[in-house]
């Protein structure tokens, strides 16, 4: 579904409309990523409304600072997808979240349970899944804490109790494992 | 960098973490530098790339419709429908723009309704205002007219209570036998003028009545002088003014004689003359 509307404009154009400030482009951004960026958001944080908050943040900055990207070092969605993992985790640590998970109720995180039924419908996601279930323990628990809680390698390292060296070593690993499935 | 180090760099894993975000800015240049140098490193963070964002793109959940519509209107952009976007979301937009274009048309059109009424009105009051003031004025017309007419009225009135007071004298004094009722006739001077003059037979008073005369008209130096004729001598027994004045009593006493052949009226300056002016000799006529 997603691939199919990304085929609607390369990544090339994509950038010079971005970057000419061409409010069209922000919607077809927003339709061909949100929901890939929502993905990665909402595995950080796990509250509705708040990750929905970081969604918006994140276009607004991707919107405000889209001067700032450079084509040479990075895919388009690489920068997003940092903007997007960077405000997250900023938010994780905020008191803002802090406080709004003392009042979090039942039904938030009922509603939030539907949410990540969701992805279940995708699918290919079942596959993924099951891949990273699959993954052997060590490289899943580096993995859950880098990519699904927002760890830097560092705080995983320290979280782990593990050398620095082996964690990234072991994200490497599981990023590989990824990358053989999608090939 | 040789081939054995190039591949460790690869594998230290630095270049998931590139990927990842999760380098210091130092660290961050030193990738990127080492990137523009080897094209191993080049295709390497690509292939990561292209990974996670196959992997983000599998994982995705769609966010709720309104998130896109909060985006928009805090950026202060117009959420336009683009034919290359499919969704509902740019729908629910649109839709929400029109009901407000709805809403600010339905004022406006309400206002004008206001307007048109006011114009109206306005109108409307503005002839009834331009009638009512030329009825007001046509009634301060009306209303001078009838003051004229009143005083036309009051001085007819005045007038006639004067001359029926007049006549009423004149009965009196023609049934009575006492008086002599002297008729003067018009002279050369004058020849369609008359005059009546009344004398007591027993007192020997002489009076005039305004009402009974019909005198030529006088200017405002002269007056009327009357005259009795006495064995051929004239003899004057006062003045009179204007015979329309309503100012005067009817009857006006004039001095008495004892005895009179005729009596004469005279046109006269202001206060008499001691000699009758023949030439203004107006009435005249015998006892």
């Amino acid at each position: 579904m997603t691939a199919l509307k990304k085929s609607s404009l390369t990544e090339p154009e994509l950038v010079l409309a971005l970057q000419s400030k061409d409010p069209a482009v922000l919607k077809t951004l927003y339709s061909m990523y949100s929901s890939a960026l929502y993905g990665v958001i909402s595995r950080i944080i796990t509250h509705t409304e708040l990750a929905e908050d970081v969604l918006q943040e994140t276009f607004v900055k991707i919107w405000q600072s889209a001067a700032h990207y450079d084509n040479t070092k990075g895919r388009l969605f690489t920068w997003m997808m940092n903007i997007a993992r960077n405000l997250s985790i900023d938010k994780l640590r905020s008191k803002d979240f802090k406080n709004s998970l003392k009042n979090q109720d039942i039904e938030n995180n009922v509603s939030f349970v539907d949410e990540q039924n969701k992805v279940t419908f995708n699918p290919d996601v079942l596959g993924v899944k099951q891949l990273v279930e699959n993954l052997k323990p060590d490289l899943q628990a580096v993995l859950n804490l880098v990519y699904y809680k927002g760890y830097t390698h560092v705080e995983a390292a320290e979280k782990l109790d593990l050398p620095l060296g082996t964690v990234k070593t072991r994200i490497r690993l599981a990023i590989i494992e990824l990358r053989r499935s999608f090939n | 960098m040789s081939v054995e180090n190039l591949k460790a760099y690869i594998e230290s894993g630095v270049l998931e973490l590139y990927v990842l975000g999760d380098l210091s800015p130092e660290e961050t240049l030193q990738v990127e530098e080492m990137a523009s140098q080897n094209p191993e490193v080049r295709d390497e963070i690509a292939a990561i790339e292209l990974a996670m964002e196959n992997y983000a793109m599998q994982n995705a959940i769609e966010p709720s419709a309104d998130v896109e519509t909060k985006l928009f209107e805090k950026l202060g952009l117009q959420n336009e429908d683009e034919a290359e976007t499919i969704g509902s979301t740019p729908q629910y937009q649109e839709q929400s723009r029109i009901v407000r274009l709805d809403n600010s048309d339905g004022k406006i059109r309400t206002l004008r309704f206001a307007l048109v009424a006011c114009i109206a009105l306005l109108v409307v009051s503005g002839i009834a205002l331009l009638i009512t003031y030329n009825k007001l004025n046509a009634a301060h017309d009306q209303i001078a007219s009838l003051n004229l007419d009143k005083q036309k009225f009051a001085g007819i009135v005045s007038q006639l209570e004067y001359e029926n007071k007049g006549l009423d004298n004149m009965v009196t004094m023609a049934d009575s036998k006492e008086w002599a009722t002297i008729r003067m006739s018009g002279q050369a001077f004058s020849p369609n003028s008359k005059m009546n003059v009344y004398w007591n037979k027993k007192d020997k008073s002489v009076l005039i009545n305004y009402v009974a005369m019909d005198l030529p008209k006088t200017d405002a130096q002269h007056e009327y002088q009357l005259w009795a004729l006495v064995n051929g001598k004239p003899v004057s027994l006062g003045v009179f003014g204007k015979t329309d004045s309503a100012t005067h009593e009817a009857l006006q006493k004039m001095q008495t004689i004892q005895e009179a052949q005729a009596f004469a009226v005279t046109i006269e300056p202001m206060g008499g003359s001691v000699n009758p002016t023949m030439e203004k000799l107006s009435v005249m006529g015998g006892v």
